[in-house]
Parts: structure tokens; C-alpha cells; sequence
């Protein structure tokens, strides 16, 4: 038996799908798409259930790529019971989108969630009286305290076991709307599609001319697929494809004709129906909910009147976000220092097995200095990540993002960039891959790829850390404050630039809109927070798993042949050797170059590799920074600074931007815009600081 | 006198009368509830022309000025005499 969870976003969809499959959940994404399919199998009363988590959603009409993985998934696989829930605070809108899943789906059982919540607004909801009303079954839940979740799947359970499908009242219609929708039918009830959808449904999407009617479209089942895993966790795979299978015109192109004569559009019907929903929903209301107290201020009213404060607003913004970024990136240093160490005592201890079963040389250094130090610095910054989505997931689950978003839009509207944009930058200053996944809780997808392409502009921590160490040596005292606040200024500029630049090669049919809920504040249960904290930082580690190591081998062997050789004539010395060229025009020597190219892989790892070109064996960045203030004049070493700010950020973020993009295309021309961007800037800044007589 | 939400000052309230332009964004304001008829209140604007703060149906929606804009609106006391249907 397939069930589905359906409803708004913010309803406790998760929170139930959580509570009724454990850790017994397959995460992946849907077919071409970036969004998160859910599912698990239970078994309940010797029947296996397959589960599904379906985004939310505020209509049937598709707009959002959550809405159209909804839609698709309702309209092509058809679930034997849709469990709508349903937020009992906010019942009024949220019956909206009942009303639509009613029509379409023949078994439904509605799941009334947070009766807590209402309590306190001072809304009781008599669930008896809304059975009634709508004459579908319904089951009080408190998800959060996990009350009523086994009774609801029960009752979805004896919904799907019926023989027959039971009967919901039909929303009742004006009569000048009734009629043509009677018309409809009687002209497509003769035809097959209406034994596959209901004939109400299908005349209505008929005369709203939606492009689906019509269209027969298989599922195919991914059996095929190589590296399918088989573990439970974070299968990435697509579980199904679908394919259009043909493709007809239904009857009815006159009648539609018709009735465009009479002023009844496409566009004209929808909003007809869609009124008489919500007009419905006001007529029927009153039966079973009663607002005893409907001014009284709940709990989200008084802390918005501080936290969305035109004056508050801001100041507890930056407070709350540089809580988040203190304990994600610096608080956590220890544990990623903690792993580094573990990883190199393991080298070690592996390096000490290798010596006593008389391993060449060559191959004990790729593995200490080439695979365990590569992954090291990737799973180093492990700890930081996973902290970052624990806190992510926290600020989503209790409304405080779409509350940044709002306060952020302005400042993004300037770019030309959505509100939701707003915290995937904020974040790109803690970790750029972070950043770049946070753009899944935008709508738009060009908005999403502008925002992703424009992430790696924003200096991360790790970077900002070297940078620091490279100011300080070279502009000691309050010049190196001076000069650190100009690169950050220097940052935002080029993302505002860059997004605006964007927008002209992205193109875009039509620019999104910020109509965003602000939903109430909640606070979020340890389940929800935890349990995806855990799949994006096993499917982060999985997916950069393969390139990093293969990057890793990669730089080792470019650093150590041939071997026996002073650094300059290895073949990375050599190709710093070919590249200097590009960087005579900005100053930069070979080292510079080779120290940028194996940037590539973490950028944290730029001061070792110069500190192994200038011959300073030391591990303090102070001695580093130290050795190159010899080789290299102020002006060179902002230069310098520019373009490691600015260029490619890292190998995992860029991995990530492909993984998130699905577009090889776009994910080079980020690359290609980065590393172009860089080093125009710097020779401007090289060669207009030369011209003002800097050194 | 015509006036669009976007006139409104925080804590007005006002119904519904017409929204104007079609297509996607209009769908997605039907499906967020706001259709001809409905009240509305404007709960608070973020500052420098940034987005409102909007309760209707009991709950709160954010949108921008510009989307505002497109949205007609009559004093909420007045008695909303048609029947509702908008594009006519
Ligand atoms: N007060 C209260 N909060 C709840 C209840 N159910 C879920 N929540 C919270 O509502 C938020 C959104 O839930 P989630 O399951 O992520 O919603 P989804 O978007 O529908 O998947 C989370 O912070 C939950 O902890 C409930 O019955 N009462
Ligand atoms: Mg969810």
C-alpha cells in the first residue's frame, strides 16, 4: 500500500513521517530534480506501507519545484490514501489545498495537527463537526508531542483497506460555473480518461486548460541504475523516471471556445474555482471551529513585534547569526582540530604497519602525504558542517529563516535576488558548501543558480583565516584592520556586481515573487533537527568522498615528481613554471601560482604549500606569512590577497555546485567566472595601485 | 478612490477587491488565499521600502511593495456587495 503525507509547508508533515519510520528512511531526490524524496516502508497489521514525505505545498497548480514534485507525484503514481494534513491554527488557508487533493484523490484521511497550538490561540476545532462537513475522516494529532500519529495511520490504513472508494461532498459551485463544468463532463465522461481521474476533477482542469490533461505518462522504475546503493541511508539515486508516453488533445476545444466568447478565460475559470473554494470554506468554517478570543496575541506576535522590529530587527539578527556562525566555525575548531589529529596519528600508525611489512617509500608517502593529508583537510572541516545543518534545520523548523529572509529582501532586491537568497550568502561566509545547499529553500531555479554561482565570491572562514595571517604579516598594527575591512567591501561589491551581471546571462521567463509565509514559531523537536543534520553531512562526505581522494592523489603526484628533485623542477613546479606567465602581469612569481593551483583542493592548505616553496618547514602561519614578506612588496601581497580571495574557492564547493546545479555547463562557467573575475581584479588593483605610486 | 495595499500604513486593515496582471504570480496569491473579498491587515513594513507584513485568514504572509501593488483594495467596513469574481 503507498501512502503520502501531503499538505502546506509547515504543517508536521516531517515531524509524523520521522516519528512513524525512524532511522528506516530512504533520502534521495526526485527524478531531475533537487528536491528531497522521503520515503520508508513500515509494516502495520501484516500490510507493508510504503511512506512518502511529498513537499509542501499551498495548491495543486504547480509553481515551485516542490509543487510540481507534488503534483506529479499525486496525478502520475497515484497513492492508494493521501494522509492531508492539516495545520489547525491556520485551518482556513490550509483547507484550501484539502479541497483540491479531495477532487482529485478518492481516499483521504485528514490529519488535524497542532491542536496545541490552536488551544492556545484560543481556536477550539471540533474534528466530529469537520468529518462532517466534509465527510472525510479525521484524526486529532499533536505531531510534535507525538499524540495521535499511530491513530492517524491506522485510520489511513482502514481508508486504503475499504472495497469501495468512499464518497467526499463535492464543493458546491455557482450555478453559471456549475453548468459549464456539467457541460464538460458530459462531453469527456464517454472518453477514458475518466475512468483514470475523477470526472469532476478532470472537466474543471479541462476548462482551466491545464497541460497535463491529456497526457499518459509511464513511471520506470531505475533498476538499471549502476551505483544504486543498497544503503538505507541517502540513496541518491532516482527511484523513478518519468517518460511521456503520448499525448491527446481532449474533446471540448469548441465548448472552450465558447465560453472564451463569454468572457470565461483559462485564467477566468481558475480564479472562479478557486473562489468558490475559499468561498465554501468560509460558509462551513463556522461549523466546526469556533474562535473564542480571535484578537488575543500569541506567542509569535509578541516576538515578532521584536525580531521583525524596523529597529530591533537587525541588531537581533546579527546577534542570532553571529551566535550560529561562532559556534559552527569557531567553537568547533577543536573538534575539527580533533579530527585532523586522528587522521594524522592514523597516517601515522598505517605509515609504521607499511614500514614493517617493507612498503616502498613512494607509496608510504601517498599515503600520509597524499591520501590521508588530502581527505584530512576535507573531513576536518567535517565537525563545522555538520554543526552548520543542526543549526540550519533548527532555524527552519522554528521560522526564524523565512523571518531573515523578510528582513533580508531589501538589500537583496538591490541584486536583483530574492529574500530566501539572503541566508545562503550569510552563509557562504562560514563554508561556501553549506552555502550553496542552502539555496534549495528557493523556488525559483534561476534565482537558485544565480545565487549558488555568486556564493563563492564570499570569503569562508578558513580562507578568511589565511587572509588574516597574510595581513598581518604584511601590514602590521591598525593598517592591517584598514586593509582587511577594504577586501570585505571589496567581497560584497563584486556579489552585488556579479548578481547583477548574472541576471543578464541567466535567462529568466519571469521574475519570481516574493510572496512568502511567515509561519509560527515553533519549537522544533531534537528528531527534525538532528535526522537531516545527519543525511546532508553523510551525503556531503559521500559525494565529495571519490573526488577529493582522487585530487588528493592527484597533487601528490604532481608534487613529488620526479622525485628527488628541489621543488621548482617537480611537475607542480613546473606548471607554476608554465603559469607564471599568467601571473607576471599581477606580480606573481611561480610559487604563488603552484600555492593557487593547490588551493584548488582546500584553500586552508595554500600557507603550508607556500611554506614548503619558500623553505620554511615550520607549521606556525605566522613564520610563513613571515618568509614572504621578503619575496614579495605590500602592493604584491594585496594583489595577492585579492585573487585567493576571489578565485575558485575550494574543489568541495564546487563538486557541490555540480551536484546541486545538475549542470556541468554552468557549474565550468562558475569556475571560468572565478578564476576570470580574479585576475581581472587583480591586475586592475596591481597596476592601478603601480600607477598611484603604491609599492 | 483607488487604493492598492501597498498605500496602506501598518495596521490598516482592508478587503480585497481586485488583482490586477495575471498569470503566475496571481495564481500564487489565490492559492496563498488572497482572493476578491478577503480582509487583510498590514501588521508592519520592513524598513527602506522593504517587503510587508500581511495577516489575513490567520496567518501572516510577506510580499513585497511591488506585488502589493497589484493588489486593489477597498476601506474593509464597507459591505462587499458582488458576488466575487474577480476578472470580470
Ligand atoms: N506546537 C507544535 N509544533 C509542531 C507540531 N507538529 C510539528 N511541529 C513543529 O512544526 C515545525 C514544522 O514541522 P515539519 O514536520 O518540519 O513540517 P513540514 O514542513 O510539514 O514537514 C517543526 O518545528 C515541528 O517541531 C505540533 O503538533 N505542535
Ligand atoms: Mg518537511
Amino acid at each position: 500500500m503507498k501512502i503520502a503525507l501531503m499538505g502546506n509547508p509547515n504543517v508536521g508533515k516531517s515531524t509524523v513521517f520521522n516519528v512513524l519510520t525512524g532511522s528506516n528512511q530512504q533520502v534521495g531526490n526526485w527524478a531531475g530534480k533537487t528536491v528531497e524524496r522521503k520515503s520508508g516502508i513500515i509494516h502495520r497489521a501484516n500490510e507493508e506501507i510504503e511512506l512518502i514525505d511529498l513537499p509542501g505545498t499551498y495548491s495543486l497548480t504547480a509553481y515551485s519545484q516542490e509543487e510540481i514534485v507534488t503534483r506529479e507525484y499525486i496525478l502520475r503514481e497515484k497513492p492508494d490514501v493521501v494522509m492531508a494534513m492539516v495545520d489547525a491554527s491556520n485551518i482556513e488557508r490550509n483547507l484550501y489545498l484539502v479541497l483540491q487533493i479531495l477532487e482529485l484523490a478518492p481516499r483521504v484521511v485528514i490529519g488535524l495537527n497542532m491542536m496545541d497550538l490552536a488551544k492556545t490561540a484560543g481556536i477550539t476545532i471540533h474534528s466530529n463537526k469537520l468529518a462532517l462537513a466534509l465527510n472525510v475522516p479525521v484524526v486529532e494529532i499533536i505531531a510534535a508531542k507525538g499524540q495521535g500519529i499511530e491513530e492517524f495511520l491506522t485510520e489511513a490504513i482502514r481508508v486504503g483497506k475499504l472495497k469501495k472508494d468512499p464518497i467526499a461532498d463535492d464543493v458546491p459551485y455557482p450555478e453559471e460555473l456549475e453548468n459549464r463544468i456539467q457541460a464538460m463532463e458530459r462531453l469527456l465522461s464517454d472518453t477514458i480518461w475518466a475512468t483514470k481521474y475523477p470526472l469532476r476533477w478532470l472537466a474543471i482542469k479541462r476548462l482551466e486548460q491545464d497541460p497535463e490533461i491529456g497526457q499518459t505518462w509511464k513511471s520506470i522504475p531505475q533498476t538499471n541504475q549502476r551505483n544504486r546503493s543498497t544503503d538505507p541511508c541517502c540513496d541518491p539515486g532516482d527511484p523513478v523516471k518519468y517518460e511521456l508516453q503520448e499525448s491527446v488533445s481532449l474533446p471540448g476545444e469548441a465548448l472552450l471556445q465558447a465560453y472564451e466568447a463569454e468572457g470565461w478565460s483559462k485564467d477566468h475559470f481558475e480564479m472562479a474555482v478557486a473562489d468558490a473554494k475559499y468561498q465554501y470554506i468560509s460558509k462551513i468554517l463556522p461549523e466546526f471551529r469556533v474562535n473564542e478570543n480571535p484578537v488575543k496575541r500569541t506567542w509569535t506576535d509578541k516576538l515578532d513585534e521584536w525580531i521583525l522590529s524596523p529597529f530591533w530587527g537587525y541588531p537581533i539578527m546579527v546577534i542570532i547569526l553571529s551566535l550560529v556562525f561562532w559556534f559552527s566555525f569557531v567553537a568547533s575548531a577543536p573538534l575539527g582540530g580533533a579530527v585532523s589529529e586522528a587522521m594524522a596519528w592514523a597516517a601515522d600508525v598505517i605509515v609504521v604497519i607499511m614500514q614493517w611489512g617493507q612498503m616502498p617509500e613512494v607509496i608510504q608517502s601517498l599515503v600520509r602525504d597524499g591520501i590521508f593529508a588530502g581527505v584530512g583537510a576535507v573531513l576536518a572541516f567535517v565537525p563545522q558542517i555538520a554543526i552548520f545543518f543542526a543549526f540550519f534545520s533548527l532555524m527552519q523548523d522554528s521560522g526564524y529563516l523565512a523571518r531573515a529572509a523578510f528582513l533580508g529582501d531589501r538589500f537583496m532586491q538591490l541584486m536583483g535576488l530574492h529574500g530566501k537568497s539572503f541566508f545562503s550568502l550569510v552563509s557562504g561566509f562560514g563554508c561556501n558548501v553549506p552555502g550553496i545547499m542552502a539555496t534549495r529553500t528557493l523556488e525559483d531555479p534561476k534565482d537558485r543558480l544565480i545565487t549558488m554561482l555568486i556564493n563563492p565570491l564570499i570569503p569562508c572562514v578558513p580562507r578568511l583565516g589565511v587572509m588574516s595571517a597574510v595581513v598581518a604579516a604584511f601590514f602590521p598594527g591598525s593598517r592591517g584592520a584598514f586593509i582587511m575591512v577594504s577586501l570585505l567591501l571589496l567581497s560584497m561589491l563584486l556579489v552585488m556586481f556579479s548578481a547583477l551581471f548574472l541576471r543578464r546571462v541567466v535567462r529568466q521567463k519571469e521574475r519570481s515573487a516574493f510572496v512568502m509565509e511567515l509561519p509560527l514559531y515553533h519549537v522544533p523537536t531534537m528528531r527534525n533537527v538532528l535526522l537531516p543534520t545527519w543525511q546532508k553531512t553523510y551525503s556531503f562526505l559521500k559525494r565529495a568522498w571519490t573526488f577529493i581522494l582522487v585530487a588528493s592523489i592527484v597533487v601528490w603526484v604532481l608534487s613529488s615528481y620526479p622525485q628527488g628533485v628541489p621543488m621548482n623542477e617537480t611537475w607542480a613546479g613546473k606548471m607554476g613554471g608554465w603559469l607564471a606567465f599568467i601571473g607576471q602581469p599581477l606580480g606573481f612569481d611561480w610559487r604563488i601560482m603552484v600555492a593557487i593551483v593547490f588551493g584548488f583542493t582546500a584553500k586552508e592548505t595554500t600557507l603550508s604549500t607556500l611554506g614548503i616553496l619558500y623553505g620554511v618547514a615550520a607549521d606556525a602561519s605566522q613564520s610563513i606569512a613571515q618568509a614572504m614578506t621578503g619575496a614579495m612588496t605590500p602592493l604584491g601581497a594585496y594583489t595577492f590577497l585579492v585573487v585567493y580571495m576571489l578565485y575558485i574557492p575550494c574543489l568541495a564547493s564546487v563538486v557541490t555546485t555540480y551536484k546541486e546545479s545538475r549542470s556541468l555547463g554552468w557549474t565550468s562557467f562558475g569556475v571560468a567566472y572565478n578564476l576570470i573575475l580574479s585576475f581581472i581584479i587583480g591586475w586592475l588593483i596591481f597596476h592601478g595601485g603601480q600607477l598611484f605610486g603604491f609599492q | 478612490m483607488d487604493r492598492f495595499l501597498q498605500d496602506l500604513k501598518p495596521g490598516e486593515r482592508a478587503r480585497v477587491e481586485r488583482i490586477e496582471g495575471g498569470g503566475a504570480l496571481r495564481r500564487r496569491m489565490m492559492d496563498m488565499g488572497i482572493v476578491p473579498g478577503v480582509e487583510l491587515e498590514v501588521v508592519r513594513c520592513a524598513p527602506l521600502g522593504g517587503p510587508l507584513q500581511i495577516r489575513l485568514k490567520g496567518y501572516y504572509l510577506a510580499m513585497r511593495r511591488g506585488e502589493c501593488a497589484r493588489i486593489m483594495v477597498c476601506a474593509s467596513n464597507r459591505e462587499y456587495s458582488e458576488p466575487s469574481l474577480a476578472s470580470r
